[in-house]
């Protein structure tokens, strides 16, 4: 993994591909390798469809090993949707084969002369790159089809689906999973619209003949990669909460936390909660012959995902996680588990972000456009994004921009990117993270790397209120370094409460990279690549008011613990004073 | 279970089942049951002292506890008072799942609807409490209060047997209304409107096996 593709699509002899060394961005992955090349490349003030813009795709540092959980995978981006910097983190097969191939990023820039759509095919032998406009408007799922009839069912692809084509700000990039099915989705901040504006229909990566990447000390990292394994497992999420009830776990608890929310973030309590409970799923999928345990892509032992199928034991779509159960239930009404799978599908075959659609429906709805818990309405509404219509292009738009259309106020988004599953007049310490993230609201941008653990940042005072502030900052930086390496998140829990498997990952990082990295390393990594991407937000024209939530968070006591953000603005902007 | 559950009013169902058919009834687990119980005690003291979980489970695998949807984070302190509603759940993952963690580091970003302990008139005497348990603690305990008998409301009850999938009923083997044999096939097209139904699960086989988690 010593190298860049670089793929200018706006040469004037048609595409063209040029490959280099790592040069200044040596030793970096994920995350740390997409915002450092759209920090330093990415004019902050282009247009994110413009030929200024680039779209990166990077593996992990340990993406292609034999390091368990090592495969995901970092698009970035300028983003449509929030005008800033993007990192939309994604699973499936598209990593761990992209590294094998050797290639520490991907580099789509320029933009094309007309509306030709390219394929473009990597593999040991170099890379090529085809018009093929009988993809047009292709589905990610016909696509799949398409294309493994001609490329077989080894092959890894990377695609936009309509919604990408047409430039939606709430576009996907989907990953194919183990099955070879487009289930994954580098899902926030419309990046499949600037993969759409190269014209780039299809990335497919064949790593035949490949070899696995190798650690620099294979004893050590064997022994590490062993022990960190064994802490997944025997860890009550990791090893058995996740694989029992996939993320959507989190349905009933969030619920009964008053924190779910409900009918476009009226309330915090939803009542149909228990039908789309994580319980309720896996009774579901395991009654109609799907699979409750899976993984999304080679090496996940924690196995969160798994195979939905309708009512005759026929295939739908993965396993919905909690987010997309969220965002297309609880938010809209909907406390139906099959129509949520049939929205979920529809997502991934169009090419959308499931909570940004689930938040705009609800956005949608608020205005009237449907009723609360009308289920075909949403899926309708759905359709009319698939079919480009103009109401379909408005609401393809995101959240904000279907509020500002149909004159809602109650509008849930930050930086113009859609809040997630948690409302943060429950969880204050998430809305302080939804608040200043360099990403627009995200759920991830702040995860649960203990301050104890990796000592980010020293100590924290529970007791006061900048507490707060202080623990997102903590975990917004911890965060921004675990993306770098190309490991899941859900790592984390094994991390926090097991300091021996948390030595089990330091160890196996050092091994392969052949590096002995510390705590301290791992703090100025993340610090790092908050920095480039401040950086980079501040160039393209943020300031201080848009890391804010809603005024209505402020001013709408939420149900039943009827109680406001209070979090002060002067304490929001202490977060990257570091 | 050292709780004994005085019934002499309403519905009463009995249900036979085989032991794999236990776990499908963790969604009706999460809904939430009546428990006839001694109030106004700590939560320690209404699980261990009068249900009889045993304080490691309490301690290690609970590990997140709502009373009245506000998060507990000291369960010797906290007390179970008449009507309260108390929701157990095993760790949860992403960073609402570690905020929602009884005393865990991150406790400070949802003070808001933490639990507070109010002073009151905290004697001990018999009374209610809603009991829901969430995924692997509904797993866990859920059939030993299912065999002892729960107060379930009559329209989540109805919602269930209308949910569950058909090969549940190939493994209930018998039901009974008021002592009163039934088709098991026709449990899911009776209305059930009762505001409490006392519902009592029998297994065919039972397991012998000893449950680590209850004294």
């Amino acid at each position: 993994m010593d190298k860049i593709l670089r793929i200018n699509m706006g040469d004037e002899n048609g595409p063209k591909t040029n490959e280099g060394p790592l040069g200044d961005y040596a030793g970096l992955g994920g995350r740390g390798m997409t915002s450092a090349i759209i920090s330093k490349e990415v004019p902050p003030l282009c247009h994110p469809l413009g030929k200024g813009n680039k779209l990166v795709i990077a593996p992990g540092l340990l993406s292609g090993s034999h390091a368990a959980q090592s495969g995901r995978a970092s698009v970035g981006c300028k983003s449509p949707l929030t005008g800033g910097i993007k990192e939309a983190n994604v699973g499936g097969q598209g990593a761990q084969v992209l590294a094998r191939l050797g290639y520490a990023a991907i580099v789509l820039e320029g933009k094309p002369s007309d509306d030709t759509l390219y394929k473009v095919v990597i593999n040991k032998d170099g890379v090529e790159i085809t018009p093929d406009n009988s993809l047009k408007m292709m589905g990610n799922y016909d696509l799949v089809d398409k294309l493994k009839e001609e490329y077989g069912d080894k092959v890894a692809c990377i695609s936009i689906g309509p919604a990408g084509e047409m430039k939606m700000a709430a576009a996907s990039i989907a990953f194919t999973d183990m099955e070879q099915r487009p289930t994954r989705h580098a899902g926030r901040g419309g990046v499949g619209a600037v993969m759409g504006a190269k014209g780039v229909k299809v990335i497919i990566l064949d790593d035949t003949g490949m070899p696995t990447r190798s650690p620099k000390d294979p004893e050590k990292f064997k022994t590490a990669n062993k022990a960190f394994v064994q802490g997944l497992k025997k860890h009550p999420i990791t090893g058995e909460g996740l694989p029992a009830f996939g993320t959507n776990i989190l349905t009933n608890v969030i619920n009964e936390a008053g924190a779910l929310p409900t009918h476009n973030f009226k309330t915090g309590r939803f009542d149909g909660a228990g039908n789309i409970s994580g319980e309720t799923q896996s009774e579901i999928m395991k009654a109609r012959g799907g699979i409750v345990a899976h993984g999304c892509h080679k090496g996940c032992v924690i196995r969160c995902s798994g195979i939905y199928n309708d009512k005759d034991g026929n295939y739908i779509t993965k396993r919905p996680e909690y987010e997309t159960v969220w965002a297309h239930g609880g938010n809209c009404g909907i406390d139906d588990m099959d129509a949520i799978a049939e929205l979920d599908r529809m997502d991934d075959d169009y090419g959308l972000d499931t909570i940004e659609m689930g938040a705009t429906i609800g956005v949608a709805m608020e205005a009237g456009l449907a009723n609360f818990g009308d289920t075909q309405a949403a899926i309708n509404l759905l359709k009319e994004v698939g079919k480009g219509t103009p109401l379909g292009r408005i609401l393809g738009s995101g959240a904000a921009v279907t509020g500002k259309v149909f004159g809602v106020e109650r509008v849930p988004v930050v930086k113009g990117q859609a809040l997630p599953a948690y409302d943060p007049r429950s969880v204050q310490g998430m809305g302080v993270t939804y608040a200043t993230s360099t990403m627009g609201a995200d759920h991830t941008a702040g995860y649960a790397v203990t301050a104890n653990v990796l000592n980010v940042g020293g100590s924290v005072d529970p007791l006061k209120p900048e507490g707060q502030v202080e623990l997102s900052r903590n975990l917004q930086i911890a965060t921004a370094a675990i993306d770098a390496t190309g490991m899941c998140l859900f790592i984390a829990f094994a991390i926090l409460d097991q300091p021996e498997t948390f030595n089990a990952l330091v160890d196996m990082i050092g091994a392969f990279t052949g590096q002995n990295l510390t705590a301290d390393d791992v703090t100025e990594l993340g610090k790092n690549i908050l920095s480039f991407e401040r950086d980079f937000n501040s160039r393209a024209g943020f300031t201080a008011k848009d890391d804010r939530l809603p005024d209505f968070f402020k001013a709408e006591a939420l149900p039943p613990h009827n109680v406001i953000f209070e979090v002060k603005d002067e304490d929001l902007d202490q977060v990257y004073n570091w | 279970m050292k709780t004994e559950f005085k019934n002499n009013t309403i519905t009463k169902i009995s249900l036979t089942v085989t032991p794999d058919r236990m776990s499908l009834f963790s969604s009706l687990l999460g809904q939430g049951f009546t428990l006839k119980i001694r109030t106004g005690i700590s939560v320690r003291d209404l699980l261990c002292r009068q249900i009889g979980v045993i304080d490691d489970y309490l301690d290690q695998r609970i590990q997140t506890i709502f009373l009245n949807g506000k998060v507990v984070d000291n369960v010797d302190t906290a007390v179970v008072r008449q009507g309260s509603s108390l929701a157990l759940s095993a760790a949860m993952p992403g960073l609402a799942g570690a905020v929602l963690r009884r005393g865990g580091a991150y406790a400070a970003m949802r003070s808001q609807i933490s639990h507070k302990n109010n002073t009151g008139n905290d004697s001990a005497e018999n009374g209610t409490v809603m009991l829901k348990l969430f995924n692997l603690v509904a797993l866990e305990l859920g059939p030993l209060f299912l065999k002892q008998g729960i107060w379930i409301n009559g329209k989540d009850l109805g919602n269930f047997f209308r949910r569950v999938p058909d090969f549940f009923w190939d493994g209930c083997l018998t039901a009974e209304i008021d002592g009163i044999s039934q088709d098991v096939r026709k449990m899911s097209l009776m209305e059930w409107r009762q505001e409490q139904i006392f519902l009592k699960l029998k297994t065919k086989k039972e397991t012998q096996q000893q449950k680590p988690y209850l004294s």
